[in-house]
């Protein structure tokens, strides 16, 4: 694969897993991080985290679909991606190919909401894939390994910070010239036109740099997401939860992978999309990461850990299980938290006898 | 060169006047010579007739990425005066597109001037000069032009309907204007804290730059370059007018550069068109 820089990896990556299957597009994320970072003026279109329905959901417009077009065939062989990613296909004069969204490509941040693919005809029954079918994709920078915005820059705005690798834009520096919100494939890099300056998610670095979570992980309401750390495949750690969801249990998926940034928030699949339109998002072993997502039931140390998810507000870098517990632990191996491996059940009678009225499920 | 120089612009002069607004003629200066004159600010002003005119000849910049594949603006039209203490060149160059705004996807049409740093025989690379050898730029900018000239500097300015809830930095428990309130905005906008010279408040349509070799620019404070550019039936005419660079004279010539960026073909940055180095020399009177 090729790349406008030799590799240079941080000495430590920032990380995320989502898991799809567990957000109900609520938007708490995207305000926190609106009202945390983008509440200036000339930011008032930016969403540097937003939850887009798909199929037919996008932020910016067509913001996907438009650069697969361009990009042509994408072809797998096995687990290898063999076609071209978005720098091999740049074309002459060019570092990356890719294109710029309009005013109007924002304007329209919850188009496709909830619109599922296909009709539901009368008689229809819920089969799983679904014949109807639409998830929720939530979506921040991912903070590549080989950022498109950053190889794009012809002045080094953008840089990846060595302790972290999180991906920054030298808001000193910048020059407005937008090569980066062009060359970016997920269109996380925006113009603001009162500083003349382009800007992005910056993975709440000075909560990174506390050993926190950023907002949108520690306010989501589902509680779909984990921040971590990430290592090579190689270096893999069991006792590293993003390494364990990615690299052992290969449970998370990068999106659009053949794209070639290596992006580093890592998805869980939905469970009730089709095989094909998965595959496409998250590469090939979309289908295999759902098969192990489902044996989660009886595979206690991944049920466990998933149980970590929204635990904390904590950046987790380490876990274990232990029995019924689930522990969370910080770079010294300090104790952060544990949870319950199963939260206990509860059971009331329907009728409380000394108030003489009857109990509703709701809290 | 200098003399020979002197002597084609006089036979160009003889053969067909070449006034800055006057019809087209036959033929133009060689070189930029420079007029010494009073500086008009207006770029339309009958001032600028005095000054031969030299058709700079553009080229794509295809050097390095990411490069301009296709010529949009074929020639800029330059004449140049001088006061003996600041020098000015007027740009023209037809754009049947007026390119103002500077929002996600649009450009603005723009336009520089570079200078070596030094003037001295051995000139740096034409290119935004090269590492030591670093060349003087003044960069004009025509959303900028848009904003000095009154059109305002909010967002409302550039997108009249839009609608906006609030601010933090301007809630009623907060003095406008009050240190607090200031610092607040500042966080809001971080290359306004960093005083970045893009993010205005915008104050003049130029910015004086240095560069040492591409992607290298960088501000050039305390310069006090000035400019102003209007638009005019086909196009942009534009004067930049800096300080006369030190040791040039009669005797001790230099060269100059222009670039031009069309905003309505997406050219900002590396993506424009340029002109190689153009020797620049003083006109003696006859």
């Amino acid at each position: 694969m090729s790349y406008w820089y030799p590799e240079n990896r941080p000495k430590r990556q920032f990380a995320a897993v989502f898991d799809i299957n567990k957000c109900i597009a609520c938007q708490t994320c995207t305000l926190a991080c609106k009202t945390t970072w983008t509440s200036g003026k000339g930011q008032e279109y930016m969403l540097w985290n937003n939850v887009e329905t798909k199929p037919y959901g996008f932020y910016p417009l067509a913001w996907d679909v438009k650069l697969l077009n361009m990009l042509g065939a994408q072809v797998w062989r096995g687990d290898e991606y063999s076609g071209r990613t978005i720098f091999e296909a740049a074309p002459a004069g060019e570092r990356v190919v890719g294109w710029r969204p309009e005013d109007r490509d924002y304007a329209y941040p919850n188009v496709g909401e909830d619109d599922c693919a296909g009709r539901v005809d009368r008689g229809a029954i819920m089969q799983s894939p679904h014949w109807s079918w639409f998830f929720y994709l939530a979506r921040i920078c991912n903070h590549c390994t080989y950022p498109a915005c950053l190889a794009s820059c012809p002045r080094a705005a953008t840089y990846k910070r060595q302790e972290d690798g999180i991906v920054l834009l030298d808001q000193g520096r910048c020059r407005g010239y937008r090569e980066c919100t062009k060359a970016c494939p997920y269109k996380k890099v925006f113009y603001n036109p009162m500083t003349g300056t382009s800007e992005k998610c910056i993975a709440c670095f000075p909560k990174i740099e506390q050993g926190l979570q950023p907002q949108c992980f520690v306010n989501c309401i589902g509680k779909i997401r984990l921040a971590g750390w990430i290592s090579t495949a190689d270096k893999a750690q069991a006792d590293n939860p993003i390494d364990y969801l990615v690299h052992i249990k290969k449970v998370a998926l990068p999106l659009f992978p053949q794209f070639g940034l290596e992006p580093n928030v890592y998805y869980i699949p939905p469970v009730h999309a089709p095989a094909v339109f998965l595959r496409q998002m998250f590469g090939p072993r979309a289908e295999a990461a759902i098969r192990t997502y489902r044996a989660a039931t009886e595979d206690l140390d991944l049920a466990g850990l998933l149980g970590l998810f929204g635990s904390t507000d904590r950046v987790v870098p380490h876990w274990a299980r232990k029995d019924d517990w689930v522990l969370a632990a910080d770079d010294n191996g300090k104790e952060i938290l544990r949870v319950p491996l199963r939260e206990p059940v509860y059971v009331r009678e329907a009728f409380d006898a000394k108030y003489q009225v009857a109990r509703v499920n709701c809290p | 060169m200098h003399r020979t120089a002197v002597c084609v612009l006089f036979a160009a002069l003889l053969a067909a006047p070449a006034g800055c607004r006057k019809p087209v003629a036959a033929v133009y200066a060689p070189s930029v010579f420079v007029v010494p004159a009073a500086i008009p600010d207006d770029p339309l002003d009958e001032a600028w007739d005095a000054a031969p005119v030299h058709v700079a000849t553009l080229l794509t910049q295809d050097m390095v990425e990411p490069r301009s594949m296709s010529l949009t603006t074929e020639k800029v039209r330059v004449c140049a005066l001088t006061d003996g203490r600041e020098i000015a060149f007027r740009l023209q160059w037809a754009d049947g597109t007026n390119d103002d705004r500077a929002v996600p996807a649009r450009f603005a049409d723009a336009c520089a001037v570079q200078l070596p740093a030094k003037v001295e025989p051995s000139l740096p690379a034409p290119q935004m000069g090269e590492p030591g050898r670093p060349v003087e730029i003044v960069y004009w900018n025509a959303a900028w032009q848009a904003t000095v000239d009154g059109r305002g500097d909010t967002i409302r300015d550039l997108y009249p309907n839009a609608s906006v809830d609030h601010y933090p930095f301007e809630a009623r428990s907060l003095e406008s204007g009050s240190p607090e309130q200031i610092e607040m905005a500042a966080r809001y906008a971080p290359a306004r804290a960093l005083n970045n010279a893009m993010a205005g408040p915008r104050t003049t349509p130029v910015q004086d730059l240095t560069a040492e070799g591409p992607g290298t620019l960088s501000p050039r404070p305390a310069a006090g370059s000035t400019g102003r550019g209007r638009r005019t039936a086909d196009g942009w005419a534009v004067v930049i007018r800096r300080k006369l660079p030190q040791g040039f004279s009669a005797q001790n010539e230099t060269q100059v550069a222009f670039a031009v960026w069309e905003g309505g073909h997406q050219e900002v940055g590396a993506r424009k068109m340029r002109t190689a180095w153009i020797p620049l020399a003083v006109q003696e009177k006859p």
